[in-house]
């Protein structure tokens, strides 16, 4: 029988579904993601999750016990960061010991730790990561290394699917071609163009975001979101500042949003953020701060947790879009 | 240019300290922050940011309306968001229509580079000045936290209201005023005997004294405005405290290369691997790694105290519970932010200190 290993959707899992989803299966594992959030996951997050994490952490904590009865393995890697200097979220690194610390007869969990930054791990220690992990399912190291290597391309290709160039970012702004849901066009000659930034694991999850792009798409709105941003506009953004936003994921939001302030070639700027999450809390306040700067174009922070209502969340999308209609 | 730095408990002298040592003349000593301070930073502050930042702002704000303009800060990559705390207050202050100048200090950069970011901020000094500056600081340090243990210590035990207070606050300055290395040594080694002779002890409170190591997120275990005076309440409810993380031992660059010394926190690091196997920021490995040392010391618990929403002591106080069953070692952790109420907090001190006493009367029976 094949063996089970179970990935939580949630997090980290946003960003490394590729490359995580080919590794086990070449390795002739069963991979079980858990489904997208619904109300029952939520519910269980709610209830179980220490209650001062950030809103997206308990999730996580809900996808877990969903998935316990379904599998044989856990697979939560301990990721610092794959950056020099830039770290993740430091949640991400213990979060894995905090559940086998809170749940401890639940099945065991992979958690292998790499960080570039702090530790100074490298190719190397990827290598000896995918043998450890590897051996746990097949003693043929040569399946192992093809896993391996066909994990790390599978990621490249996706990443290189996601972000999108320089020249298909100037078409977007340009009206020429569409990135994501196609707007529904009934009420709006032409299509609203807006920013949607935010964590990948926000804006991929249709619950936690209270379906924001599918009510964007209703409404006329032509989104681009923070993680199709090209990467060398964002890090050209960052050289602009005289200090080192070091936290990675935060980097491509204020990224994207300094560039779209100073631009100024779309009606607006929609951010996501999650309740009580460390560096957001500091990056909010840096781009309201910058946006009063660079006022042209508006820019409306939502914070999200599990009371957020769908109404009052739709009332206030409707108000930045009239706003944004009547400059117009 | 009147510099002035964020009020850090007895921290403030070891500051004090270094600035002087780069012969800075020009120093603002910070006023102790009140509840009016933090109220004030938090007037300013984003909205779920950690209760330091607030605290730090509005002590900026006090001390920017008293004229000082240069502001010394941590900064430098780390997981944790203490780097990016100047960035956004500098912002905030800009806003409010202050005039100043940040000195950010990248406390996690390699040695020299430290010692260039001071140089720059120092008083015309070489390098070699620079070094030697850093190096009195770390020195006198080490009497700092003695002075603080023993205040902690005969505060709990003096006949006499007020005298340990004193006397500590009289120790302190003292030590910063001391000039040269061989006068500090001299005087530190008789610190002890100072204490023992000035101060009275109650010889029946020694017998039934509980022993309490106050840890948790450095800022807030040091910080007596934010912690409401732990050590304080600790001491009147007849407990020995002593502060289990200490700043002196992350500059103390000559024990830290000393290969024949291993430092408490270097220690507290290597217990807490099979609960929590790297740093992630913070105090978290420490404070996971001192509940199982202060267990082997025979102390009766431990106080944990972390700021909302600090990131790494969350993960701290969801892995101490599993530690602290498994060594038997009570550990009671401890919400700290601007609204913390003073009886709500003392309440569950006398209720954790009640619970000691009496597991320390069952043994002893």
């Amino acid at each position: 029988m094949k063996k089970r290993v179970g990935i939580p959707r949630a997090l980290l899992y946003y960003k490394f579904e590729a490359m995580w989803k080919t590794f086990f299966e070449e390795l002739g594992a069963e991979v079980i993601v858990s489904p997208e959030t619904t109300k029952t996951i939520k519910d269980l997050a709610v209830r179980y999750a220490p209650d001062e994490d950030c809103y997206s952490t308990k999730l996580y904590f809900g996808h877990f016990i969903y998935l316990k009865d379904k599998v044989d393995y856990f697979f939560i890697p301990r990721f610092g960061s794959d950056h020099e200097v830039n770290v993740g979220c430091p949640k991400f690194i213990g979060l894995a010991q905090v559940l086998e610390s809170l749940f401890p007869d639940f099945p065991e969990i992979i958690m292998p730790y790499y960080s570039q930054a702090k530790a100074n791990h490298g190719k190397r220690r990827l290598l000896r990561i995918i043998f450890q992990v590897g051996f746990k399912f097949t003693y043929s190291p040569l399946k192992i290394l093809k896993a391996g290597i066909r994990a790390i391309k599978a990621q490249r290709v996706y990443e290189e699917q996601l972000h999108i160039s320089e020249q298909q970012l100037e078409n977007w702004i340009k009206s020429k071609i569409i990135l994501n849901e196609k707007p529904n066009l009934e009420k709006r000659k032409k299509p609203m163009k807006i920013a949607l930034v935010g964590h990948p694991y926000v804006l991929n999850d249709s619950l936690s975001n209270l379906d924001i792009r599918e009510s964007l798409s209703q409404r006329g709105v032509d989104i681009i979101t923070s993680l199709q941003m090209p990467r060398i506009t964002i890090e050209n953004q960052m050289e602009k500042l005289d200090y080192n936003l070091y936290f990675s994921y935060e980097r491509e939001i204020l990224g994207t949003i300094m560039y779209f302030l100073e631009n100024n070639t779309i009606d607006g700027i929609l951010q996501l953020a999650v309740f009580s999450c460390g560096p957001d809390s500091i990056v909010l306040e840096l781009a309201s701060r910058y946006s009063r700067r660079q006022p042209e174009t508006p820019l409306l922070q939502l914070v999200i947790d599990e009371l957020s209502s769908e109404v009052g969340f739709s009332t206030r999308i409707e108000a930045f879009l009239d706003m944004i209609d009547r400059r117009n | 240019m009147p510099f002035t730095y964020p009020h850090f408990g007895s921290l403030t002298y070891v500051f004090e300290i270094l600035l002087r040592e780069l012969g800075r003349t020009d120093i603002m000593v910070p006023k102790k922050p009140s509840r009016k301070t933090s109220e004030l930073g938090s007037r300013y502050s984003p909205e779920f940011v950690c209760t330091p930042f607030k605290l730090t702002l509005g002590t900026y704000i006090e001390m920017l309306d008293l004229g000082a303009d240069e502001l010394g800060i941590g900064g430098g990559n780390m997981y944790c968001r203490f780097g990016l705390y100047w960035p956004v207050q500098r912002l905030i202050l800009e806003d409010l229509g202050y005039d100043f100048k940040f000195v950010p200090i990248p406390i996690y950069d390699k040695p020299l580079g430290l010692v260039k970011t001071l140089q720059a901020a120092s008083n015309n000094c070489t390098v070699w000045e620079t070094i030697k500056a850093f190096r009195t600081t770390w020195i006198k340090t080490r009497f700092i936290e003695l002075v603080d243990k023993l205040h902690f210590k005969y505060r709990t035990l003096e006949m006499e209201k007020n005298q340990a207070d004193k006397l500590a606050e009289e120790a302190h300055r003292k030590i910063v005023e001391i000039q040269g290395l061989r006068n500090l040594r001299k005087y530190g080694r008789k610190l002890p005997e100072l204490f023992d002779k000035t101060i009275e002890i109650d010889q029946e409170k020694k017998k039934a004294a509980l022993k309490i190591g106050v840890c948790g997120e450095i800022y807030v275990a040091l910080e007596p405005t934010l912690n409401l005076d732990v050590h304080r309440k600790l001491n009147e409810l007849g407990v020995i405290t002593k502060n289990c993380v200490s700043f002196g031992m992350l500059i103390d660059f000559e024990r830290k290369i000393n290969p024949f010394i291993t430092l408490p926190y270097q220690k507290a690091r290597r217990v807490a691997k099979p609960y929590i196997g790297q740093r992630c920021g913070g105090e978290a490995q420490e404070n996971i790694g001192d509940i199982i040392l202060y267990k082997k010391k025979k102390w009766d618990g431990l106080v944990h105290l972390y700021p909302f929403t600090c990131m790494p002591e969350i993960i701290t106080r969801s892995i101490a519970p599993q530690v602290s069953r498994e060594y038997d070692m009570p550990f009671l952790s401890l919400v700290v932010d601007e609204h913390t109420g003073e009886t709500g907090f003392q309440t569950r001190l006398e209720a954790f200190v009640d619970l000691l006493s009496r597991k320390k009367e069952k043994t002893l029976d």
